[in-house]
């Protein structure tokens, strides 16, 4: 359960997108090939061999190697292979592992590993190797336990033999394979793992298609190929080594300048294309999209204290506020609303019932607000209950997780909410302040506008029990997210998780705003270029570059 | 060298290393005063997580050891400046480098960006200041207009600006990253026109003073021409304001480079401060707040220098 962090840049100068749109040479769209998740083979080109793929990233990570942000997520994904991944469907498919099967009560997943794969350092890749992994992500006595929020009830993991690894758990997990689709689970070289930390989070090493040459910190990584690559997921269009001899991965925090590197035509593909450049960039460039699982952001309401500790004002302020028009405008319609606060449609078990709900009418919320004892109005327009006006705070990270475009969205809610008596004010805070927790107790918000992106409905587990920013605990939620977890069969899963998404829609715990996007543009002669979809990290080990 | 001499730099060392000490001291301080727990908010970093149930003391015994949170304030802060007086400025809590490691790897870019910036703002603004000073109504006030203007143009939108124009649209310079010399002159020019105009401001009234002083008219009757008076008689008096300010500007151009190193993004000291100071990665916000204490007094000892070359009464004293 990761929080993406775009930069702090990522507020766009409204000039720069101006300017740059009059320098575009026409509006004219060539031919475009719009591409959603998962490989899509281009049928008529045949893979040319050599070149070099320049990807323009944004944030540098910290360090590498290491199960921390989406976006080292990433990177590592192109060093690293993961046990399982998972298709367009949600349908969990072999990757190091051919086939696994998972114990009657749940707790036991038995794993068979593919045989021959070796590390790029020589060492093979076995079931010891994964055990070492796992060792290090859950080894309590250090600090890197990161990998804990992602899934609880990790016991012990034991090689059986050399090709079979067994995973234990305290207590049965459902989503436990969708979980390790995401790359904060790809495996190391047991080998690597042993150095010191300085080192495993300089120089990542793994079975997969490049191999980090280097790192030139504050600019980009140095990739070249894997040349014994043959370890690639079920759904990949080809086995065996990439086409390409490189690729450069640089980092261009400014989303003007990550633009620019495409049209000027020195990058051959750039990640999260500027909303107010999509289109354009759909005519001129082949586009792919990913929607990030998990939460979206969302309105998190404060459901112990304050005004929103009243259902009907939870109700009325997700009534009066025309979100769905905001989000379409603010994003220049390339994110779609997410009316389901709960899950992102991406999410395997998403509700798509739920998007509906709360539909914008400010008549209904008029009449809540009233039913709720919030019956005077003072001279601004304002509500009033016993000579109390109805003020609400938003409390949310500007930048690191409210972009420009989400702040956006968050203003047109302000003016409207204040048509059907809410006063709303706007709090920015630090990603610092965010992670610090200065803003999680109850008498600190009203609403906090955040997401989780996750790649499994188990975000809804832990969202109740860890990161419960609403407070909204309700024995039934409880209930249904232990029953969800605790099935093996995927239609009694599917009818709890339906249940969780209900109780926290209906009750307006969660109010929905827009998933996080991940928008991606290319050179068209970037070929089967794709976007995996535990939660869109780039693949380039099927690429090739037709000219 | 005499003993006044000697005593006298030897007051400014130890002024310049009380100047560091205090640096320190308030950043550890201010760092460790931020609201909320440092371990909960390292891990809730590391983990990309808000938590609301708050981790047990045992979940952060951990981190605390590791990091010697559990350990008093004033014991923390001893062993902090401890390590600061031997030059070992500790460990990044994110990237588990050495910070030193991690700032020598790429202040080269920033110096270079910085340095380049102000001799450029110094040669914009000593033609614009040669070429128009009292010049005539027309060029005088057009001088001193884009003076005005630009000491007053934002760094970030004129990196954005410069990049469209220059990068993008025309191609003559690379759009990112480049730390070749081509790459390095639309971020420096982007850093030296704000400054040459500042710089341009104290010198122009200066200079203008200057050319009415009777050594001048002096000069004049002596057959001197007009450029060869402006450039050898007024100059030498006009810079010195300009030079004082250039101490501030050296310090200054840095906070500029971190807005600058990121429309270009050009490796560098500036998003080594934006994330570090927004992960609250002490060891290494430390780092680069002394090392910028550094260059501020490094900076002051070179203006004093530049002084006594620029004035030949100072070099006796």
């Amino acid at each position: 359960m990761k929080l993406l962090r775009l930069s702090l840049s990522a507020a766009v100068l409204l000039l720069a997108s101006v300017l740059l749109a009059a320098c575009g040479s026409g509006t004219d769209s060539a031919s475009n090939v719009a591409h959603t998740d998962g490989p899509a083979a281009t049928a008529s080109t045949k893979p040319v061999k050599g070149g070099t793929i320049y990807y323009g990233g944004e944030q540098e990570p910290p360090c590498l190697g290491r199960p921390e942000w989406v976006q080292e997520a990433y990177i590592d994904r192109q060093v690293l292979d993961s046990l399982v991944s998972i298709d367009d469907n949600g349908k969990v498919i072999p990757w190091l592992a051919k086939s696994w099967t998972v114990s009657p009560d749940g707790k036991t997943y038995t794993f068979k590993l593919k045989p021959g794969v070796k590390f790029t350092d020589g060492t093979p890749f076995n079931a010891q190797a994964v055990v070492d992994n796992f060792n290090y992500w859950y080894d309590e006595k250090t600090t890197n336990y990161s990998n804990l929020g992602e899934f609880p009830f990790y016991k012990s993991s034991k090689a059986v033999d050399d090709l079979t690894f067994q995973l234990d758990l305290t207590h049965p997990y459902s989503p436990l394979l969708q979980t390790i689709t995401q790359a904060y689970f790809g495996i190391s070289s047991p080998q690597s793992l042993r150095r010191s930390e300085a080192e495993i989070c300089e120089d990542p090493i793994g079975t997969g298609p490049f191999i980090l040459d280097k790192w030139n910190h504050g600019q980009n990584l140095e990739f070249s190929t894997n040349p014994n690559y043959d370890s690639a997921p079920a759904n990949a269009i080809h086995q065996g080594a990439p086409y390409v001899e490189k690729l450069i991965w640089s980092f261009i925090p400014d989303p003007t300048t990550r633009y620019g590197s495409l049209t000027s035509g020195q990058s051959t593909a750039i990640y999260d294309v500027p909303t107010q450049n999509w289109e354009e960039a759909q005519g001129q460039f082949n586009t792919y999209e990913h929607m990030e699982g998990g939460k979206p952001v969302t309105l998190n309401m404060n459901t112990v204290a304050g005004p929103f500790a009243d259902l009907k004002v939870r109700q009325a302020f997700a009534y009066g506020t025309n979100r769905k028009a905001d989000v379409e405008s603010a994003f220049n319609g390339a994110v779609p609303y997410a009316g389901n606060g709960a899950l992102t449609l991406t999410t395997p078990d998403y509700d798509p019932q739920l998007a509906d709900a709360f539909s914008y009418d400010p008549k209904k919320a008029e009449g809540l607000l009233d039913e709720a004892g919030w019956t005077q109005k003072n001279s601004d327009g304002i509500r009033t209950k016993d000579g109390k006006e109805l003020t609400v705070k938003i409390v949310y990270a500007a930048g690191a997780v409210i972009t420009q475009e989400g702040l956006t969205v968050l203003q047109d809610i302000q003016q409207q909410a204040k048509q059907v008596g809410f006063d709303v004010v706007l709090v920015p805070i630090t990603i610092e302040q965010l992670f610090s927790g200065a803003y999680s107790k109850p008498n600190k918000f009203d609403i906090i506008a955040q997401y989780f992106t996750h790649s499994s409905p188990g975000v809804l587990w832990a969202g109740v029990r860890q990161f419960n920013q609403s407070m909204f605990e309700p024995p039934a939620l409880l209930q249904a997210t232990e029953e969800a977890v605790s099935t093996n069969d995927p239609a009694k899963q599917k009818a709890a998780w339906y249940k969780a998404q209900e109780l926290l829609v209906k009750n307006a715990a969660m109010v929905g705003l827009y998933p996080q996007p991940v928008l991606v543009a290319a050179k068209p002669e970037l070929q089967d270029f794709w976007l995996e979809a535990s939660q869109g990290e780039p693949v380039f080990s099927d690429a090739f570059l037709s000219q | 060298m005499s003993a006044v001499k000697a005593k006298r730099a030897l007051l400014r060392i130890l002024g310049a290393l009380l100047v560091i000490w205090a640096v320190a001291t308030i950043t550890f301080f201010v760092e460790a005063g931020l609201s909320g727990n440092r371990a909960e908010a390292l891990l809730n970093q590391m983990a990309g997580t808000t938590r609301s149930v708050e981790r047990t003391p045992a979940e952060l015994a951990p981190i605390n050891r590791e990091y010697g949170f559990d350990k008093p304030l004033m014991t923390q802060y001893v062993e902090y400046i401890g390590g600061i007086a031997r030059g070992d400025f500790g460990r990044s809590y994110l990237q588990h480098q050495s910070v030193l490691t991690i700032i020598s790897r790429q202040v080269g870019p920033t110096i270079a960006l910085t340095v380049s910036a102000l001799v450029l703002a110094w040669l914009i603004m000593l033609t614009r200041i040669v070429v128009t000073a009292r010049r005539g109504r027309f060029l005088t006030g057009f001088g001193s207009g884009v003076e005005i203007v630009s000491a007053g143009l934002p760094t970030y939108w004129l990196g954005v600006i410069l990049l469209v124009i220059f990068a993008i649209d025309l191609q003559i310079f690379p759009v990112q990253g480049e730390t070749s010399l081509v790459g390095l002159v639309l971020p420096a020019i982007t850093l030296a026109i704000p400054l040459s105009g500042f710089l341009g401001q104290v010198t122009r009234d200066e200079f203008e003073k200057v050319l009415e002083q009777p050594f001048v008219v002096s000069a004049r009757t002596r057959g001197m021409g007009d450029l060869a008076v402006r450039l050898r008689h007024v100059l030498r008096h006009a810079v010195l304001p300009a030079i004082t300010l250039s101490g501030w500007a050296l310090g200054a151009l840095i906070s500029g480079a971190v807005l600058v190193e990121a429309v270009f993004a050009r490796p560098g000291v500036g998003n080594i401060i934006v994330s570090a100071a927004q992960s609250r990665d002490v060891p290494l916000v430390s780092g680069i707040v002394v090392l910028v204490a550094i260059v501020y007094v490094i900076a002051n000892l070179l203006v004093d220098i530049a002084y006594t070359v620029v004035d030949p009464r100072l070099r006796s004293t």
